[in-house]
């Protein structure tokens, strides 16, 4: 099933043309003092939210631009966020 | 023995053409028998076509003006001039096409890359050139808020492509098109499959320049 996503240059097109990058988790970590554990987590553990998450996008059949959008996934639906609210994802949570 | 270089276009219509000639290492079709008044489908697969990237082509305020003309500021944006395009494709990168069909050197930067042999060029021309295109793609190229020439990217026949808009009025209407080289032969089937109700004809590069006089 396809839905509508926007490119910030080429405007709102059909899903099929771009490709999925993953969550948005934000900056890469600072390399000082990182621990392999924890750039283990920001490489390969996602959130996996059920609701609004804040997701990488290329736009690979227009113009090859790299962005981020929200996407609500339990409705598979590009959503509107706040300015304010824009962001990554917040960081996992640790047990 | 030294050897001759030939370029071949990715392009191959179903005939030969009438008139041809050599340009360069290429062989140039400048007409086609029973071309008509249009649609006509063109190769222009010889115009060189060089590639621009940078962080910021309008960087250092106009860093880059290639052949003395400077980049679009706007992705989308194109400018035509002394038969040479720059159109804007992102924040990095730009394309630059020679409409005029003649030999050029490449500025020696770094930042430019020639992508002449990479791709096909077409051009799609005459009074129905949307009613075919729209057979082909979804894009709405006939976007009537645009101020041609302005550029689309998406897919048509599903592949992926760079879509100049040159003209969107009711009268001669066209497009450009460009697309990775190892499309060609079935994009231009499809095309001419599509235009066939519309009597869409190959045509060769001297009507397309005629076509491009009348636009200015």
């Amino acid at each position: 099933m396809s839905f509508i996503i926007t490119c910030p240059i080429c405007g709102p097109r059909n899903a099929y043309e771009f490709g999925f990058g993953g969550e948005d988790k934000g900056p890469r970590p600072d390399e000082e003092a990182l621990s392999p554990g924890d750039w283990c987590d920001y490489v390969h553990m996602n959130q996996c939210v059920a609701g609004v998450a804040r997701e990488w996008w290329i736009h690979r059949s227009g113009c090859g631009v790299w962005f981020t959008t929200s996407r609500d996934t339990t409705r598979n639906l590009e959503v509107q966020v706040e300015t304010m609210e824009k962001g990554p994802n917040p960081p996992l949570e640790k047990e | 023995m030294k050897k001759e270089i030939i370029r071949r276009s990715p392009v191959a219509f179903n005939m030969r053409p009438v008139k041809e000639e050599r340009r360069g290492h290429w062989v140039v079709a400048l007409e086609y028998e029973n071309e008509g008044d249009g649609p006509h489908l063109v190769d222009l697969s010889h115009c060189i076509r060089w590639d621009l990237q940078d962080s910021d082509p309008n960087g250092d305020r106009g860093k880059w003006k290639p052949l003395g003309i400077p980049v679009p500021e706007q992705p989308g944006g194109c400018i035509i001039k002394n038969g040479v395009m720059i159109n804007r494709m992102n924040n990095t990168q730009a394309a630059i096409w020679h409409l005029s069909g003649e030999e050029a050197e490449m500025p020696p930067e770094t930042a430019y890359t020639d992508v002449t042999d990479a791709t096909a060029f077409l051009a799609l021309t005459g009074e129905k050139t949307f009613a075919i295109a729209e057979k082909l793609t979804a894009l709405d190229l006939s976007d009537l808020d645009g101020t041609p020439p302005f550029l689309i990217q998406g897919p048509f026949v599903h592949v992926p492509c760079q879509i100049v808009v040159m003209a969107n009025g009711a009268e001669q209407p066209g497009i450009l098109l460009t697309c990775s080289r190892g499309y060609a032969h079935d994009m231009v089937a499809a095309i001419l499959e599509a235009g066939k109700a519309f009597n869409l004809r190959p045509a060769g590069e001297a009507a397309f320049k005629r076509w491009l006089e009348q636009l200015k």
